[in-house]
């Protein structure tokens, strides 16, 4: 049995709101998975009928051939699972928490004592075991709650937005942790993020979610090659009309293979070749558009979900504030 | 095809109780000011109000009043029962707070059935309501050596420490009820005491439950006031003075305790973790 996760159209809703729409996916042993998409896009409640948290409205969901709606203590045995939000005893120390979670699931003493060691190890918390949580920074007691996923030997792990409040360090620490936790494992990961480099770093397969539903689901290189091989976005000077009359202009030029238009820039999907940019700039001059903006770059998974939803993940966030931030160039 | 192996849960399931049951002691412990609150507390009783209104109340006929025990030996009851009232109330409440906290999903989802956890976690309130009782009990006997508190026989000692013992879970199922009930934390502890001194005061703990019978609705109050009987019976067991038959409040505790541990369980088991 191959597939860890099976999923057929499951189905979540919270009176009249659908929170997560007839999706379906699946989900190989030994993958890093991940849900990628904005806040409210649906990926928690996803997660949470997975891990027998709550009931599917429909559909069914399998976890190693066990159905989540029925066979929820089954499906318990077999994964680990971290929360979006804490979930440990602050009181306790980061030792006692685990300890407290692996005799939970019936590890015998020196089972427990050895998996203890191993996870330590694994998210670098040797020296803070003993400290009591509520004294330790948020990363730290973050790790231990990944470290606690990963005590009882679960088939699969789920990650709810593992690296939320992290800085850049400890993201790319948390990263390389549950890579590794990974490999010697031999575990399945299945995380949500609306952090689009984590899906890109991370991940093997990545689903796109947005307004409850999957709109893609590949591969991060396979979906980055679905949008194109350059992309030029530009932004120009005057609206309305004359941005109208621009878009039908640039399809003139042969090296433009599709122009998509969003709120305030227009994006060019490019054929690879030199000098684009400068070739762009001098064909707006000799039609008399102004362009005020332009960056060429390789598509990323940010471009993936402008491509596939029509917005940006930010614009997505701030649903309804009408506002786009610039793109940054190189932003993580 | 992989054949499954669908495991049933054990019907007792000792190691999660006994989880449930460290880490009640291990927060204890990690709470200095609680370790405090509770060795205080019998002492601030027993010493502040026990003591000074001994005076008030000397010996002699006046004691018939309270079942021919002096003052100091009337409240002894009074003192433990208000123990169990809290702690046991505040150990069903407080399930609420591991919800507040995150940490009830933690217990939710282990594959644990959900009267084990509550189990676990109510035998460690009451070790902790239990040493509470055991200090109360050592500091009165010191004290009443004095001011006239003495235990009848083993016998007794040990009927009352069962009949505070099924007290207690009687108010652990009130707590967890009325947790369920209200699902709301915000002001949450305020209401709780609300409920709580009512009871304390209306339950002959301090007072004689004959002396208030001029009072109208007071005095009736405190025959419905479960606690009332609580209270009575460990009078009756430690120093034999109850007031009503002790049939009766064991029959009373014992219902008492059965209804609500019920309705608590209930609630509990249907409680959303989300
Ligand atoms: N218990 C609930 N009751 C009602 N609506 C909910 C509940 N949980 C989540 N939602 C709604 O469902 C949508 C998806 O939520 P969620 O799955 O948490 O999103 P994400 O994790 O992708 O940020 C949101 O609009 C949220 O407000
Ligand atoms: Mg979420």
């Amino acid at each position: 049995m191959d597939d860890v996760i099976e999923v057929h159209q499951l189905t979540k809703k919270f009176g009249d709101f659908t929170a997560v729409d007839h999706i379906d996916f699946t989900v190989r042993r030994g993958e890093i998975f991940g849900f990628v998409g904005p806040n409210g896009a649906g990926k928690s409640t996803t997660i949470k009928m997975l891990t027998t948290m709550l009931h599917p409205t429909s559909g069914s969901a399998r976890i190693c051939g066990y159905d989540v709606a029925k066979e929820s203590d089954e499906v318990r045995r077999h994964i680990g699972i971290v929360f979006q939000d804490r979930s440990s005893d602050d009181y306790l120390t980061g030792r006692q928490n685990l300890d407290f979670h692996a005799r939970m699931y019936g590890m015998s003493k020196s089972d427990r004592e050895e998996k203890m060691e191993e996870v330590l190890d694994l998210l670098e918390l040797k020296g803070k075991e003993n400290i009591r949580l509520r004294i330790l920074p948020e990363g730290v007691r973050r790790r231990f709650e990944v470290a606690r996923g990963f005590m009882t030997r679960p088939d699969v792990v789920f990650l709810d937005e593992p690296t939320i409040g992290f800085d850049i360090k400890a993201r790319m620490d948390l990263w390389n942790q549950i890579k590794t936790a990974r490999e010697k494992e031999g575990v399945t990961v299945s995380l949500t993020t609306h952090f689009i480099e984590e899906a890109n770093y991370l991940c093997d397969r990545v689903a796109i979610i947005d307004k409850a539903r999957i709109v893609a689901l590949d591969t991060p290189r396979n979906l980055k090659e679905a949008v194109g091989t350059d992309l030029i976005s530009v932004q120009i000077a005057e609206g309305g009309e004359r941005r109208a009359a621009f878009i039908e202009k640039v399809k003139e030029l042969d090296w433009v293979k599709r122009v998509e238009e969003y709120s305030n820039s227009i994006l060019l999907n490019a054929e690879s070749g030199e000098g684009r940019v400068a070739d762009l700039i001098d064909f707006a001059d000799a039609h008399g558009f102004v362009i005020t903006s332009i960056d060429e770059h390789e598509p990323s998974l940010e471009d993936v979900f402008l491509h596939f939803t029509g917005r940006t993940i930010r614009e997505a966030e701030g649903e309804g504030t009408g506002m786009r931030p610039g793109r940054i160039v190189g932003e993580m | 095809m992989e054949t499954k192996t669908v495991k049933q849960k054990p019907l007792f399931e000792g190691e999660p109780i006994y989880s449930m049951w460290l880490r009640e002691l291990l927060r204890f412990i990690a709470m200095p000011s609680r370790i405090l609150a509770t060795f205080a507390s019998p002492f601030t009783w027993l010493v502040l109000l026990g003591v000074p209104l001994s005076q008030v109340f000397p010996t002699g006929d006046i004691q018939s009043m309270f079942g021919g025990l002096t003052f100091f030996a009337f409240i002894v009851p009074g003192v433990l029962s208000m123990g169990l009232l809290f702690g046991g109330t505040n150990s069903g409440v407080t399930v609420l707070w591991d919800k507040e906290f995150g940490f009830l999903k933690e217990v939710m989802v282990a594959p644990v059935r959900r009267t084990s956890l509550m189990i676990g976690r109510s035998l460690g309130a009451l070790t902790i309501a239990l040493i509470q009782a055991v200090v109360t009990i050592a500091v009165a006997l010191v004290l009443g050596i004095w001011l006239g508190f003495r235990i009848i026989s083993i016998a007794g000692f040990i009927l009352a420490v069962c009949f505070m013992i099924i007290t207690f879970f009687a108010f652990v199922g009130f707590g967890l009820t009325l947790g369920a009930m209200i699902e709301e934390t915000e002001g949450f502890m305020t209401i709780i005491r609300m409920i709580e001194f009512p009871m304390f005061f209306l339950s002959g703990a301090l007072l004689p439950l004959n002396m208030i019978e001029g009072i109208p609705v007071l005095y009736q109050l405190q025959f419905i006031n479960p606690l009332t009987y609580g209270v009575d019976g460990i009078r009756g067991f430690l120093t034999g003075a109850n007031f009503l038959p002790l049939w009766l409040d064991i029959t009373v505790i014992v219902a008492f305790a059965l209804l609500f541990l019920f309705l608590g369980a209930y609630k509990f088991s249907r409680m959303e973790v989300d």
